[in-house]
């Protein structure tokens, strides 16, 4: 039996449990379902963490897979400084040895009050380096792996490569071109975290992982290259010309096998390196190409059948005046035929065929073999040069283009050509990307040779490789371009150079040439801006150079000469 | 009729068994749920150490594909050499051995070809010039 008082008592306490456990399932019901909404967000907010992750931008390779750029993945050491402002100088010294930095500048970062600073955003650091600063247990330092893009092969066909800015995006050569490819895509993914702040393996299905960019695989041979550079380099020395430029390509496939450009830049030391230093001079920059485009109105006038090579012409004793001016000769000539006119490089020869084209042909044949237009080479700031639509000709145009005057071509527009008639007169794109691939080397793309058109017969080349192969012999005007073993076909290009509208005595030293002649492999351009110390004609200046490459380029290829093995079997 | 009383009735074994097995198994769902997670974090924390490691790997190999490209950059050899005095110079044409690649004009050719003690010097020069262009060079 139940008294009174414990009656009351039992009901003060059932009435004070009741009221506990009522306002607990007021407040359970306040945040489990009026609060609902906010609170999971919240508390989802405090679990998960969105990371994202780059993708690895892709490597470029040459020809044969060496790798040219790829990017290296480092760490960088980051702070936040409202938490490592109190004890800024003692970190900054532990600090300062491993980074390779000095203390007092690690000191001023960490002590700027701000929740992000990095402090060593251009020093690689190595695992071992690492794992020695977390070691120290230092408060407010963090670590962040970054990209950082490498050049093995330094400056190298820094030009064709290129060089990537601050952002890992691509500025210059292939790296600009082919952006779209080698940049990597970046992916994101959700994970839950512990109290401790460990990661916990949940189910990835947000996940979306980064994508590795592409690899880009060049037809670019980085010995061919090498040599390529070198022997500019010797030129530069040599000459000491303002600038120079090397064109190595196979003429039956438009394939660049090197392309190198004087002065040069080494892309992991852009700073060191002017704006100057860094353009592609092969494909921005024109000037007349001289005499090397006596190629184009020769053969243009051989296809059309208005000339032979046997044909003569009065090459007037070196002064032929044509529309009130006078055109003269490096060297007076008497008659001459078309075949002597292209290897002695006659002026007046070469403007008196062109006066038996006319004007609307060799204008047709000067854009047919593609001057005036870009060769839509996968490399950024390629120019189309300066070639004049006929109606902008005046009565001496006529007589001055034959001889490579009044128009402007890039030297790769002026070996493309020359390709064109060492390829049957079919006319290739140039092609310096050989193929893209994934990460696995799976060919994702695989460019082909491409031809643009037939500018000239079959038989107008062999015509023409005819007379181009005298170029290099004693009496041509290069003789110093002659290969032992290889027959060579080129011709030689003195451009007087124009400085303030004015022709001024400083010249384009060149040469462009193919061998063997009879089933050509390999063509090559050397051009040198205003060499120094008295020789400047293209056959005693670039003929040396362009010989030095193709010697050194036909061993590397293992290319059998033609003369030795002739001679070795009338041995045996 | 009387109630019974329950109180005074024996325990059924029956009973007692089910409630003992119900118990049981849901203890077991109970152990067998908390293992399997924990089973699943320790496979997490393993797969995660792993894909660490792997990606460790991973940068370890591009850094050392870099630093195998630069030591195999033609310059580079160069320097090598000249700074260990090697003397590499290129073979001469006539230190050279040409290999052919046998091709089916090339083995007619060879097979109605008198043998090379006895070949005049123009026959020999006449199957140079038609063997195949593919070279290796040794």
């Amino acid at each position: 039996m139940i008294l009174a008082p414990q009656k009351g008592r039992a009901l003060i306490v059932v009435g004070a449990l009741a009221s506990v456990f009522t306002a607990l399932s007021f407040r359970l019901f306040d945040l489990h379902v009026l609060q609902h909404k906010d609170l999971s967000a919240l508390a989802q907010a405090n679990r998960e963490q969105v990371v994202h992750r780059q993708g690895r931008r892709g490597a470029i390779l040459d020809a044969n897979g060496n790798l040219l750029a790829n990017s290296l993945s480092v760490r960088i050491v980051t702070a936040d400084a409202t938490i490592t402002a109190p004890q800024a100088s003692d970190i900054a010294e532990k600090l300062a040895p491993l980074l390779k930095m000095d203390a007092e500048s690690i000191a001023q970062k960490l002590s700027s009050q701000s929740r992000y600073v990095r402090l060593n955003p251009r020093v690689k650091l190595d695992e071992d380096t690492v794992q020695k600063i977390r070691a120290m247990k230092l408060k407010g330092i963090f670590f962040e792996d970054q990209f950082v893009r490498s050049y093995p092969n330094g400056p190298l066909g820094s030009h064709v490569i290129g060089f990537v800015d601050a952002e890992h995006k691509g500025v210059q050569g292939i790296e600009a071109s082919m952006e779209d490819y080698l940049e990597g895509q970046a992916g994101y993914e959700v994970i839950e975290r512990d109290r401790k702040g460990r990661e916990i393996r949940t189910s990835c299905e947000e996940n979306t992982g980064p994508r590795d960019g592409f690899n880009v695989v060049l037809t670019v041979d980085q010995v061919v290259q090498h040599i390529a550079e070198q022997e500019l380099e010797k030129a530069m020395v040599e000459f000491k010309p303002q600038a120079g430029v090397i064109i190595v390509s196979r003429p039956k496939t438009g394939e660049i096998l090197a392309m190198s450009s004087r002065p040069t830049f080494d892309p992991t030391s852009l700073d060191a390196s002017s704006a100057d230093a860094r353009r592609n001079r092969c494909i921005s920059d024109v000037a007349e190409p001289g005499s090397t485009f006596k190629i184009v109105v020769c053969s243009g006038a051989l296809n059309e059948g208005l000339v032979t090579l046997n044909d003569q012409f009065d090459c007037e004793n070196g002064a032929f005046m044509y529309a009130g001016r006078i055109l003269h000769d490096a060297h007076p000539f008497g008659v001459l035929r078309v075949e002597e006119i292209l290897f002695h490089s006659s002026n007046i020869g070469a403007a008196k065929v062109g006066l038996r084209m006319g004007p609307a042909r060799l204008s047709e044949y000067i854009h047919r073999y593609g001057f005036g237009h870009k060769t839509d080479i996968a490399l950024p700031g390629e120019v189309s040069g300066i070639a004049h639509p006929l109606a902008r000709w005046n009565n001496l145009s006529i007589t001055r283009i034959p001889m490579g005057h009044e128009i402007a071509v890039t030297p790769l527009q002026m070996l493309m050509a020359l390709n064109t008639i060492a390829n049957n007169g079919v006319r290739m794109k140039p092609m310096i990307v050989k193929s893209v691939m994934d990460q696995d080397g799976t060919p994702v793309f695989q460019y082909q040779p491409q031809p643009v058109g037939q500018v000239i017969t079959p038989r107008t080349s062999a015509l023409m490789t005819t007379a181009l192969r005298k170029v290099v012999s004693p009496e041509g005007t290069a003789p110093k371009a002659a290969l032992e073993g290889f027959d060579v076909a080129g011709k030689t290009g003195t451009a007087q150079k124009v400085e303030n509208g004015q022709y001024v005595r400083k010249y384009y030293s060149s040469f462009i040439g193919y061998f063997p002649a009879s089933d050509p492999e390999i063509s090559i351009l050397v051009s040198l801006d205003d060499p120094v110390g008295g020789a400047y004609y293209g056959g005693s200046v670039a003929g040396p150079v362009f010989r030095a490459v193709a010697e050194k380029v036909a061993e590397y290829l293992g290319m059998e000469p033609q003369t030795p093995l002739k001679e070795m079997a009338k041995l045996s | 009729m009387m109630k019974r009383n329950r109180k005074r009735e024996p325990l059924r074994f029956g009973t007692v068994t089910k409630s003992l097995v119900v118990c049981v198994c849901v203890a077991a769902n109970g152990l067998g749920y908390v293992w399997q997670k924990n089973a699943i974090y320790r496979l997490g924390d393993e797969i995660k150490r792993r894909e660490s490691a792997l990606s460790s790997a991973q940068k370890r190999n591009t850094m050392l594909a870099a630093q195998l490209a630069h030591l195999e950059s033609p310059a580079e050899l160069e320097a090598k050499c000249q700074q260990y005095n090697l003397s590499l110079v290129s073979p001469k044409e006539n230190q050279v051995v040409r290999l052919y690649e046998p091709g089916q004009e090339w083995d007619q050719q060879m097979a109605n070809a008198p043998l090379p003690a006895q070949a005049p010097a123009k026959q020999l020069a006449q199957l140079h010039a038609a063997q195949p262009k593919t070279l290796a060079k040794q």
